[in-house]
């Protein structure tokens, strides 16, 4: 995604601000304190339209300058980056050594590593790794006041002091700037095998997964399709599924968990199939475009794992009728799901957002992109969370007036 | 910080009553036999599992529902009286030292679980339930729930979460930060908040990740919501031995650089494991260094990594490898370490043990550097850990009995915790600031580091209410919120309120 999104557009205007050093940035947050001035952080730009469109933006503060790995210890699996550096080029210097970042979001040629904290990022190896809160272990920041403080710190293993990194994860902008970040790394996997399911409902994938945790399978990550809806509105969304589950590390781990499950499915009458390298290859890729391809509309869908079949027949059923081109990944183990689409009939949109979130009223709905007459129909975030007069306060404490992001968060934060 | 000890530590003094009503008022909620207040049953709560500090609360309260500890919160806060949260006090860094004229709460009376959910893989708990309870309940099914400290059959869920506990499997598995998907808590204005749930990436900041590891300092813990997970269809264990703990770190580098994550990689030195074999009656050599490792998994991958992990080690100078022939001798193997800390009652009347953290790669070099200053002071040092992650445990082993020897042994647990901060560790890995380590947080953080966190804590805590004195180098008072606050137009518009 390059370009701001028609309603951001008034941030063209607004101070850029493209520090290359810590000191650099903090001396322009300073300087936006001086002049009172609103401030949004801008990283590779993939999640701009996460978030309502923040109020009267003034400053634009880049990351794309800071820009270097500041240090890389392998034998410690632990890498420190500057906020701007992109996620596909640290993959690349790592696995020089043989390592990765476990986190596999969208857009990763693209997507900086600050930008990815910020909006807690994620792709399907959080099956098995977790999520960047999972990964992270030390951050600076520099807050509104321009006033650089540090958490966490460089090793695994810390518990001195409150966790900042992870209050930070999924923050957008709005509580600090994020400058540095260090993550623990994991070795990359020696080889990698995906078994997948044609065609499932949701009640067979519900049951793959159960079958995967009752065969101790341990997949490094598991991603459901749903085949890409027609150009019409009003096609239906037809409740059936592809699943992926691919299995990562030495050879005979892989090769004997994907016998097992090949197994089960016979047995089953699932009907599996083990993917040879092209054509895994090409099931992920599918995954990935599902992701990443253009839309206006996106949405994040969340519940419990055995939900699915309420996610799919309630939430993702409405929203394949209300939008064209609609595309949809679910993340089974994890209880997590993308729609996406183009917006026609607002009205429609409007009224699919609230009855999936009416169906997943335990969960939630997030719209990570959608048209400012969607936006005016629904609160982007859903209902208040319980415990946002205790977000509003951290929020105060660190902004206290409330120059970064404002209004972006949920709850008007 | 110090063993039970030969020495009987000074009485606290005499507890300072609570305000005048207040008694009357916590027994209202909770009833006469659960509001403690005789100094002589008061003793019970003078200390955690650190011993040589020491204070007397106020009250002891001990509350059995929600409802009740909030109410006896908000009794507290309107009394101006200090609230310092307890489970099973077997914390090492004093999190559960009472604070003078403190309301102590201590949630073991809430040791419910309350839900069950194998399918979606979490359980529902109260605070006060013991943390082996927990795989218990649910290990027919085949599950568990991975965070293990050392003390996992006495430690509470309420006690871990505050500490953010980890234990020998967190060097894959994660630590308890890991393993809790929301908490119920009850907030220093008194109100009963839910923070995250069963679902994933509920909207908003991730508090859970601030108030894991809080050490009860934002506030009380009620119920929580913990990821279980699905037994490992195999698991291998070894214990190989070396000549010295060089040549046990240099195998620790090499098997992590291999592309393996263990589930455990635990190291003793001679001290240790003498103290092991005296204590549990292991057949284990008189060696320099042990090393006692888990690799798990589905069964081709446990066997792999083993025979790989087994080859490094016997390249990088093991002496010999071991590997149990069934379960009663793997189980036999753990528990001689995990009684490692008990057993040095048998090598010295007294000691100190530190939590402190390293990079992994500089595990030779600063063993070694602690045995010099140990040589320097002609104090002996153990050294049993978790050495996949670098988390050093140095047992101080002294006599109190001999004059200055407590001193030194203070200094040097002191200076060690220096050597990890210079080398880029931490001051702690699981056991927690506290009361014990709070002096070093100066060391390792700056004083903007320290101020955000502290403005954090105000957020949820504004009278620091909760367990005051701890984490923090200095006391620290919120003062007003720091600065003017300005509406935003969707709150103008009605959009959105301050709530």
């Amino acid at each position: 995604m390059t370009g701001l999104p028609a309603s951001l557009e008034a941030l063209a205007s607004a101070r850029q601000e493209r520090p290359a050093t810590l000191p650099e940035a903090t001396e322009a947050l300073r300087r936006a304190a001086r002049d009172d001035a609103r401030v949004l952080f801008l990283g590779g730009g993939t999640e701009l339209t996460l978030g309502a469109p923040p109020a009267g933006v003034e400053v634009v503060l880049g990351t794309e300058r800071l820009s270097r790995i500041v240090e890389h210890a392998p034998l410690d699996q632990i890498v420190t980056v500057e906020a701007g550096v992109r996620l596909g080029a640290l993959q690349e210097t790592l696995a020089a050594s043989g390592q990765m970042l476990a986190l596999d979001p969208p857009w990763a040629a693209q997507a900086t590593l600050g930008g990815l904290v910020a909006t807690n990022a994620f792709g399907p190896r959080r099956t098995r790794y977790g999520s960047i809160r999972d990964l992270i272990i030390g951050i600076s920041i520099v807050r509104a006041d321009g006033t650089e403080a540090r958490g966490g710190g460089k090793v695994v293993k810390n518990v001195a002091g409150f966790d900042l990194p992870k209050l930070m994860v999924g923050s957008l902008g709005t509580l600090g700037l994020i400058a540095t970040v260090t993550f623990r790394l994991h070795p990359r996997p020696e080889s990698a095998g995906t078994v997948r399911f044609p065609d499932l409902d949701a009640e067979a994938v519900r049951r793959v997964v159960l079958a995967l945790r009752e065969g101790q399978l341990e997949p490094g990550a598991v991603a459901a399709l749903v085949h890409e809806g027609g150009d019409d509105l009003g096609v239906r969304f037809d409740g059936r599924f592809e699943l992926g589950v691919r299995f990562e590390g030495f050879e005979a781990g892989v090769r004997q968990q994907t016998t097992k499950l090949l197994d089960l499915a016979t047995r089953q009458g699932w009907g599996a199939e083990r993917l040879g390298a092209d054509a895994a290859r090409d099931f992920w890729a599918r995954h990935d475009l599902a992701r990443e391809a253009p839309a206006g509309f996106r949405a994040k869908l969340a519940a419990q794992p055995m939900e699915l079949e309420r996610v799919a027949n309630a939430a993702m059923g409405s929203l394949f009728t209300a939008l064209e081109h609609a595309r949809a990944v679910s993340y089974p183990l994890l209880g997590l799901a993308f729609v996406s689409g183009e917006v026609r009939g607002p009205g429609q949109v409007v009224a699919a957002v609230n009855a999936a979130r009416e169906a997943l009223a335990d969960g939630s709905v997030v719209l990570h992109g959608a048209p400012a007459e969607v936006r005016a129909g629904v609160d982007v975030w859903g209902p208040a969370p319980a415990a946002l007069p205790l977000m509003r306060a951290v929020k105060e404490r660190l902004d206290p007036e409330r120059r970064l992001a404002p209004g972006r968060f949920v709850g008007g934060l | 910080m110090s063993a039970p000890s030969l020495v009987t530590p000074a009485p606290a003094p005499l507890p300072v009553p609570a305000p005048p009503g207040v008694i009357e008022r916590l027994i209202a909620v909770v009833g006469e036999k659960n509001v403690i207040r005789e100094p002589v049953q008061l003793r019970t709560y003078e200390c955690d599992a650190l011993t040589s500090f020491r204070a007397s609360p106020s009250v002891v309260v001990l509350p059995a529902s929600t409802e009740e500890v909030a109410a006896v919160v908000r009794i507290a806060v309107e009394a101006g009286m200090p609230v310092v949260p307890r489970g099973a006090g077997t914390g090492l860094s004093g999190g559960a030292l009472p604070v003078k004229g403190c309301l102590l709460l201590g949630l073991s009376r809430m040791k419910r679980i309350l839900e069950v959910n194998l399918d979606d893989g979490w359980i529902r708990v109260q605070p006060g339930v013991i943390n082996l309870d927990v795989s218990k309940e649910i290990a027919a099914a085949g599950y568990y729930y991975a965070p293990d400290p050392s003390s996992q059959g006495v430690c509470t869920i309420g006690g871990n979460v505050a500490e953010n506990s980890g234990g020998a499997h967190c060097l894959k598995y994660g630590f308890t930060v890991n393993h809790v998907r929301g908490v119920r808590m009850v907030t220093g204005a008194g109100e009963v908040v839910d923070i995250g749930g069963p679902v994933l990436d509920p909207p908003g900041y991730d508090l859970l990740g601030v108030v894991v590891g809080s050490e009860g300092t934002l506030g009380v813990v009620t119920e929580v919501v913990l990821r279980i997970l699905r037994r490992p269809e195999a698991t291998r264990t070894f214990l190989a031995t070396f000549p010295s703990t060089t040549e046990a770190g240099n195998c620790v580098s090499e098997i992590i650089g291999t592309g393996i994550v263990p589930a455990a990689i635990e190291m003793m030195d001679r001290l240790a494991i003498q103290a092991a074999v005296a204590a549990t009656g292991v057949d284990w050599p008189d060696v320099g260094a042990a090393l006692l490792m888990d690799v798990d998994g589905c069964s081709a991958e446990a066997e792999h990594t083993a025979e790989v992990a087994v080859s490094i080690a016997r390249r990088t100078g093991a002496l010999e490898v071991r590997v149990p022939r069934n379960d009663d001798e793997r189980m036999l193997m753990w528990k001689g370490r995990k009684s490692a800390f008990a057993a040095m009652g048998r090598l010295a009347p007294n000691y100190i043990v530190q939590d402190g953290v390293i990079p992994r790669k500089d595990i030779a070099r600063v063993l070694a550097e602690i045995a010099r200053r140990s040589r320097e002071r002609g104090l002996q040092v153990a050294n049993v850990f978790h050495a996949g992650d670098g988390n050093l445990h140095p047992l101080v082993l002294y006599d109190a009995r001999v004059a200055g020897q407590e001193h030194a042994a203070e200094e040097l647990a002191g200076e060690i915790l220096r050597i990890c901060i210079r080398y880029g560790g931490s001051i702690t890995g699981e056991h927690g600031v506290g009361a014990d380590k709070a002096p070093y947080m100066a060391e390792m953080f700056g004083e903007a580091d320290l101020d955000t966190m502290a403005r954090v804590r105000c957020a949820f805590d504004p009278a620091t209410t909760f367990n005051p004195g701890k984490v923090f180098p200095t006391p620290r008072l919120c003062g007003d919120r720091p600065g003017p606050y300005r509406p935003h137009a969707t709150e103008l518009a009605g959009l959105a309120d301050r709530g």
